[in-house]
């Protein structure tokens, strides 16, 4: 096992470098450049002030020239600049990361503590109205526009109600541990449906094809009570493929997401990228999406290595 | 559709114009039923909540790109621009002009303008007094070759800038430049700045030195920017009034109003397609500023092919009346906005009423465009010599409000044989497209400082002239009013400017952008301004009343 991680860490190497030079070559090709910032204010711009810009940043330079740069400085651990804010990218990361890690996490607890019993009960009572609600539940869940889902909630619980604010981390000027939680709810639960709807499904599904299995039914001939079958035998084995989905998803995590962080003015990962992409940040886009990288093909191996903890059948030597 | 819509929006013009919005006065004074229900004398205390949109990009204000009313709590310049589209000084006493003796021409023909300083104002930190070093300071920096400023080239006919003595600056102008007053809307502190890469330079751009009402204290990244009262506020102790101002980022629109409606914020940008859901909010008045800013429907004869259909007076004077602007602010708008025939805003003093006026006229326009040799061809689409009139407009895929109205023009255009194709691109696209001339037609807004001097966008080397049209007699109207220090004389050259511009048909203005503002029904004395440096230029007397 310890040699089969060490032959996956290597060959990340090659496989992270490819990633980079695609993502600069995409992000270079996408039209229009940072200067755009200077564009979109509709103020009259000085032109020079533009060039003054460009050289600054280096974008003067052919792209080859550009993405050396950047290697040769990531190299030797600097990510660079933020082209927008003329800050360190890593810095401007880090910043954001526990935001990111604290919304994520909440709602990756809360989905996996839901969606597992949720799938189990349903593929008990396979074809039970409790199963058809949560399956017509589950593909609302998946289907739900993320965007339309947390203004609905926003207009009933804080505009209506008024119990949880629309927004933010927490309130300026209050810093109590009640009021971050009650700035969680809202976004932790909007970005939990989907994992709930999904994971239940892999559980329902995953757990369905174990029940019928022989060494179920060899359990059950044992004279073992039900409730031993299920949760010994049968659910145990059944976690195997969806711990290993819930792994990949693990990346998103520090990734944080898009467009539930932009909605909810949620100071993580996921909306710096959205800053950074409009303003054509090159630096700060190439950090954001390195880390990401970095971390699917990480938590790949992990669920690899999982795999293989959890089902002794699959060895990697 | 849009038929449908407008009896809403009636109602608010109609709540706009009685509470004293109406076009000929300042648009942007908010209802009279807020001035009431403020109370009556200032309350001291409290906390300002101001729901921002995008996050900024660093504190400074002359290189970051959209600061303006952060800047405003905290740092202060020798002028700013009020409410009615005027300079007044600030850090400055008294700003120069011929008549009050402080402009004065020299031998060699250049100008001495002497700027005499507020005494006893000191820097945030309390070390050291605001002087003329830090004029001159400022000067130095924005005319240094990478100093980022985006209006550098205004200041570049500043030659020298001399310290007479601690409190009055004498800058030496080499051509006369109208719009000297308009310039140095902040002020840098030299103890602080002098020798730093100020560009780059974090001690200052994240947490700004001012003589201005507030002091920063914190910047939480994609959080908030908080400012506290400055106890030592020059302008005396009642000022500031407000105990702090927070600017919470909330970039997505509709949270932003969620944020309005639950209470959590005084104070928000909206955008105007949700006026309609904000006029009513109990605890707040919605207040439309109309902006020094316009839409404007640009060609460009930068290309071959652009040059050969848009040389032609005839043809744009043709596709300008076939524009019903009329049901684009009605309909798309919801008569959030007013129709605008020119560039000046109605607001300003150099706002000419008289210029040709392009009103929709299908039957005109297809007069014009048949007279001008283009014919209905077979496929509906009007041609000439091989050439099809079927042009390409260039959009952002941000601009909501633009997607609507070029369904309109598509309509009206189509009906009279002119064929129009949308070409959307992300934001960042479009502008490098928009700056490159190589496009066809377009719709965008330009917004003016409180001065209305338009020579970059239209005289034929200006800076910003996309298009690449070139009126000698526009050039010379232009480029004189820029140096005419005389208002009464720079008046007639911009009248003149505004109606050449008019009668050249080379840009068609549509209606001025309005700025829908949500403020809480206790604030008091929010006085809305429409120009680039926004309303935030009187904060040290806002108040939150109980």
């Amino acid at each position: 096992m310890g040699r089969y991680v060490r032959r996956r860490l290597i060959q990340m190497v090659p496989l992270l470098f490819g990633i980079s030079l695609l993502i600069f070559l995409i992000i270079q090709a996408a039209p229009g450049g940072p200067e755009a910032v200077f564009l979109e204010n509709r103020l009259f711009i000085d032109p020079q002030v533009i060039e003054a810009f460009r050289q600054r940043l280096g974008l003067d330079q052919p792209v080859p020239v550009q993405y050396v740069r950047w290697l040769a400085a990531v190299l030797s651990g600097d990510f660079g600049i933020s082209f927008t804010t003329g800050r360190p990218v890593g810095e401007m990361i880090a910043e954001r990361l526990p935001a990111t890690v604290e919304l994520m996490s909440v709602s990756f607890v809360f989905a996996a503590v839901i969606a597992i019993p949720l799938g189990v009960y349903s593929a008990v009572r396979q074809y039970s109205l409790f199963d058809f609600s949560a399956t017509t539940a589950s593909f609302l869940g998946i289907a739900m526009p993320v965007f339309w889902f947390a203004l609905i909630l926003q207009l009933l619980f804080s505009v209506q109600l008024g119990w949880l604010p629309t927004s933010g981390r927490d309130t300026i000027g209050d810093g109590s541990l009640f009021d971050q939680l009650k700035h969680l709810v809202l976004p932790a639960f909007v970005l939990s449906i989907r994992h709930i709807a999904g994971w239940s499904r892999y559980m329902r599904s995953s757990l369905l094809d174990v029940i019928r299995a022989d060494f179920i039914r060899t359990a059950r001939a044992k004279g073992l009570r039900e409730r031993i079958v299920l949760t010994r035998h049968a659910v145990k084995n059944a976690l195997i493929p969806v711990v290993s989905i819930m792994a990949l998803d693990l990346a998103g995590l520090f990734s944080g997401a898009v467009i539930a962080e932009t909605i909810f003015a949620w100071p993580g990962v996921g909306r710096l990228f959205v800053q950074a992409m409009f303003a054509r940040d090159y630096p700060l886009l190439m950090g954001i999406l390195m880390m990401g990288s970095f971390l699917v093909v990480f938590f790949n191996l992990v669920a690899d290595v999982a795999y293989g903890w959890l089902d002794p059948r699959i060895a990697y030597e | 559709m849009f038929i449908a819509r407008l009896k809403p929006l009636l109602a608010v013009l109609v709540i706009a114009i009685v509470a004293g919005c109406g076009p000929s006065v300042a648009p942007s004074q908010p209802p009279t039923t807020a001035a009431a229900s403020a109370a009556a004398s200032p309350v001291k205390g409290g906390t300002l909540r101001i729901g921002y949109g995008a996050e900024v990009d660093n504190l400074n204000a002359f290189t970051s790109q959209f600061l303006t009313d952060i800047e405003l709590t905290m740092v202060e310049g020798l002028i700013v621009s009020n409410d009615k589209n005027e300079y007044i000084p600030v850090l400055a006493k008294q700003i120069p002009t011929v008549a009050n003796g402080l402009v004065k021409t020299r031998p060699d023909g250049k100008l001495e303008l002497t700027w005499p300083l507020q005494q006893g104002v000191m820097w945030h930190d309390q070390t050291h007094e605001f002087t003329a070093d830090d004029v001159c300071f400022t000067w130095k920096y924005i005319v240094s070759p990478g100093s980022e400023v985006y209006n550098r080239n205004s200041y570049l006919p500043i030659s020298d800038c001399r310290v007479q003595d601690k409190y009055t600056a004498v800058m030496v102008w080499d051509t006369p430049s109208a719009i000297y007053n308009g310039l140095f809307e902040a002020i840098l502190p030299k103890y602080m700045l002098d020798g730093k890469d100020i560009v780059k330079y974090d001690g200052y751009n994240r947490s700004p030195v001012g003589t201005g009402p507030f002091i920063f204290v914190e910047w939480k990244a994609g959080e908030y920017v908080r400012v506290k009262r400055n106890p030592n506020y020059w302008r005396g102790n009642q000022y500031p009034y407000a105990d702090e101002v927070v600017f919470r980022f909330i970039p997505d629109i509709n949270t932003r109003l969620n944020a309005v409606k639950s209470g959590e914020v005084d104070f928000a940008q909206l955008t105007p397609p949700q006026v309609k859901d904000a006029k009513d909010l109990p605890n707040y008045n919605l207040i439309l500023v109309q902006q020094n800013s316009w839409q404007h429907f640009d060609m460009s004869i930068k290309t071959p092919r652009g040059a050969k259909i848009f040389g032609d007076k005839a043809v744009r004077q043709a596709l300008f009346q076939l524009i019903d602007r009329k049901t684009i602010v009605d309909g798309v708008l919801e008569g959030t906005v007013q129709i605008a025939d020119t560039v000046a805003p109605t607001t300003s003093p150099f706002y000419n009423p008289d210029v040709k006026k392009y009103p929709y006229d299908p039957a005109a326009a297809k007069k014009l465009l048949d007279d001008a040799g283009w014919k209905v061809g077979a496929d509906g689409i009007r041609e000439k010599d091989g050439e099809k009139l079927s042009l390409t407009a260039l959009l952002s895929s941000a601009d909501a409000i633009g997607k609507l109205y070029w369904q309109v023009i598509q309509q009206n255009m189509k009906a009279a044989g002119v064929d129009i194709k949308i070409d959307t691109k992300d934001a960042a696209a479009r502008s490098q497209v928009w700056r490159s001339g190589q496009w066809e037609i377009q719709i965008s807004r330009w917004v003016l400082p409180a001065d209305p001097s338009v020579t970059g966008l239209y005289s034929c080397k200006g800076s910003n002239n996309m298009t690449g049209f070139c009126d000698p007699a526009l050039d010379q109207a232009l480029v004189a009013s820029d140096q005419e220090l005389d208002q009464a004389k720079r008046k007639t050259l911009l009248f003149k400017a505004q109606e050449l511009l008019a009668e050249d048909a080379y840009s068609l203005p549509i209606y001025y952008n309005v700025n829908p503002i949500v403020i809480s029904k206790k604030l008091g004395n929010f006085k809305a301004s429409g120009t680039n440096l926004g309303s935030f230029w009187n904060v040290y007397e806002w108040y939150l009343g109980k």
